[in-house]
């Protein structure tokens, strides 16, 4: 099976690339990018070949292509793809409008293809522990959430990250979707009504978008769930961020903490304590669900329906930001 | 690849799970009793063995995952089949058993394989390639723990037994004894002091030895059998001149389970504390497997085994003795 990327835009990919030559019977055909100096530098850093353009890159009639622009690209990236009739894995979130989310769902629809979102929590070791557990029934009935996605601020690594129009916004854009997402996987029930308060405290002369954001979302079923999607993780954080909840039921609590499998290293080199992460690879997992996907002509564990659902949660966010009152979405 | 496992006990049923993840085929098991394996041989749709002898002729490769003391007079018979051998750790139950099993496979031109899976576990082979990649710098002091309960045993509990099991000082400190060569290389003295206790309830075990490596570095590894069930709780800190590695499974837990006592109409729920996508023993017995079909490297051999079964009884007589025990390097063992 043959597998290209398009753009590097995203620094996920640089871990992708590395997933895809790791599924046995995966050919990692190559990559492509409008920005050429990016698409030069990581071309020669995985010594991959690079594409002179998408459509160079489609027509060499990959299986499937690993979308990883700016998030305002990936529309126009993924319409491409389905009408070369080649399955989509596309980075979160899957777009910076509601408008633009339903646009690549459909088009996928319509073309027939597979269209993968890509939330790799959803392979974490940890948080599939947890749903498996919660299935059968052994954690109790969820009542609440309490639950963090914060980061460092990702402008260090890539810029677009924190331009509004590329990105679609700031930190409720960036860290609100995986746990949206993590909650409607657990709960089998859709987010009704949001609330979100943001600022612009943290790294307030490096940027325009906001860095600090708190969102509560109600579910269908009643579940409340508090997210802190900020970018407070200061630059001597041990490592970039993190990913953890406090699950509230009828039988007490779980907590969990996505990103604690790791040994604490002090170097004199740096000065600091760094988080050396030893858990599995939960990218990995995501990788070859969608190798998998393809191969067995089925749905992947993540659909682009789950990434439209979460593009409107962002969306009724800042709806909610913007008039200070708790936003109702439709189940 | 047909493989046939001796023993029906966890490791068995656990060397059986990580065989399946291979493109091995399980011949059968053998227990002491046939009762014994037939629920794992029914599990896997596999035979019930009376012996090794009825055994050897289906298998390319025999699985050990007998009591310590068993372990030489089996891998004897196996290798003198001209089978392939995974052994169980500890290797063996004395020097010059494990010398006479690595002698013999030699000479009979089979593999032998010790089940030192601490090597395997992702944050022990993290915290290892920091070290050889020198982020720490030179090794000075590695401090190293693993504490559990009394092993238990329906019947005939052989780990309490200490002429076959070796008691606590080999069969579960060994793990550390040989991550720790593993980390700072050879041993030069063991000093070890130990409790037993006996007659009271809960009895327990708890050993403390100093390593002098001799490259200098030194060693502090703690061995407990001491805690309550279901309690299996392990950790490290390794320093060297240019910083320090720290680990604590506890603490690295990412479920923490703060449920109410279960009502009487749900599961009593035991939460793994570290889940991984991969079992640790399951990355093991792949690594066997492909250094018996393509010969790639492992990352522990046999002699590696029987370098940590020397820490190991030193330990035991030092604490019997009460004074240092100077190892002397093994000889190399000719086929």
């Amino acid at each position: 099976m043959k597998i290209g990327i398009m753009s590097f835009a995203h620094l996920h990919a640089e871990a992708y690339i590395q997933n895809l030559r790791a599924v046995p019977g995966v050919e990692m055909i190559g990559l492509a990018d409008d920005d050429s100096g990016r698409g030069q530098q990581f071309a020669h850093q995985f010594e991959a070949r690079l594409f002179r353009s998408y459509e160079e890159l489609l027509e060499a009639k990959p299986d499937g292509v690993v979308i990883c622009s700016e998030n305002n690209n990936h529309r126009s990236l993924v319409e491409m793809a389905a009408a070369a009739k080649v399955h989509v894995l596309c980075e979160k979130p899957l777009a910076t409008t509601v408008e633009d989310a339903k646009a690549i769902v459909d088009a996928c629809q319509k073309a027939g293809v597979l269209l993968m979102t890509a939330f790799p929590m959803r392979f974490s070791a940890p948080l599939m522990e947890v749903k498996a557990r919660l299935d059968a029934g052994d954690l109790g009935q969820v009542y609440a959430f309490k639950s963090s996605n914060q980061g460092e601020l990702p402008g260090k690594h890539r810029k677009w990250f924190v331009d509004k129009k590329l990105a679609g916004g700031g930190a409720i854009a960036d860290h609100t979707v995986h746990l949206a997402d993590i909650m409607r996987w657990y709960l089998n029930s859709e987010v009704v009504e949001v609330y979100a308060q943001g600022n612009q405290i943290f790294h307030t002369k490096e940027v325009e978008v906001e860095t600090g954001g708190m969102v509560m979302l109600t579910f269908d079923n009643g579940v409340f769930a508090s997210i802190d999607c900020s970018w407070s993780r200061p630059p001597y954080w041990p490592s970039w961020g993190g990913l953890s909840f406090e699950m509230i039921t009828d039988r007490g609590a779980v907590l969990v903490d996505a990103f604690k499998q790791n040994l604490t290293v002090y170097s004199h080199d740096i000065q600091r304590p760094s988080w050396y992460y030893w858990g599995s690879d939960m990218n990995q997992g995501m990788v070859n669900d969608f190798v998998k996907a393809i191969r067995k002509d089925r749905q992947p564990k993540v659909t682009g329906t789950d990434g439209l659902k979460a593009v409107k949660v962002v969306a009724a966010a800042y709806e909610s930001v913007r008039t200070g009152q708790p936003v109702k979405l439709q189940a | 690849m047909r493989v046939g496992i001796v023993g029906a006990g966890f490791m068995g049923s656990t060397h059986a799970a990580g065989w399946t993840e291979t493109g091995a085929t399980l011949a059968g098991f053998i227990a002491e009793t046939i009762q014994e394996a037939q629920p794992l041989a029914a599990q896997y749709q596999v035979k019930v063995y009376p012996d090794l002898e009825a055994m050897l002729p289906d298998v390319d490769v025999v699985d050990i995952c007998s009591p310590t003391h068993l372990h030489a007079s089996m891998v004897l018979k196996v290798a003198q089949a001209g089978k392939h051998i995974v052994c169980e750790k500890p290797l063996a139950r004395t020097i010059e058993q494990g010398q006479q099993m690595i002698a013999a496979c030699r000479k009979a031109g089979v593999k032998l394989f010790v089940a030192h899976v601490v090597r395997f576990f992702p944050e022990y082979a993290l915290a290892k390639a920091t070290v050889s990649q020198g982020k720490i710098g030179r090794l000075a002091t590695i401090r190293l723990s693993r504490g559990s309960f009394r092993p238990k045993k329906p019947v005939g509990n052989w780990f309490l037994d200490e002429e076959k099991s070796g008691g606590l000082l080999l069969d579960l400190m060994i793990h550390d004894f040989d991550y720790a060569r593993w980390l700072a290389g050879e041993v030069e003295s063991v000093y070890a002091k130990k409790i037993t206790t006996t007659g009271h309830s809960p009895s327990v075990d708890y050993g403390l030895v100093i390593l002098k490596h001799r490259n200098e570095a030194l060693s502090n590894v703690a061995g407990a059998w001491a805690y309550p069930p279901p309690t299996f709780r392990t950790g490290f800190e390794i320093s060297g001149d240019g910083g320090m590695v720290e680990f604590d499974s506890q603490a690295t837990a990412p479920i923490e389970n703060l449920l109410q006592k279960a009502r009487c109409d749900s599961p009593d729920v035991g939460l793994p504390s570290s889940p991984v996508t991969e079992d640790p023993y399951t990355t093991e017995i792949k690594e066997f497997y492909t250094a018996l079909t393509e010969g790639c490297p492992v990352r522990v051999t046999a002699e590696d085994g029987l370098a940590a079964l020397q820490i190991s009884l030193a330990a035991i007589e030092s604490a019997r003795t009460g004074e240092a025990v100077q190892l002397t390097p093994l000889p190399e063992v000719k086929p």
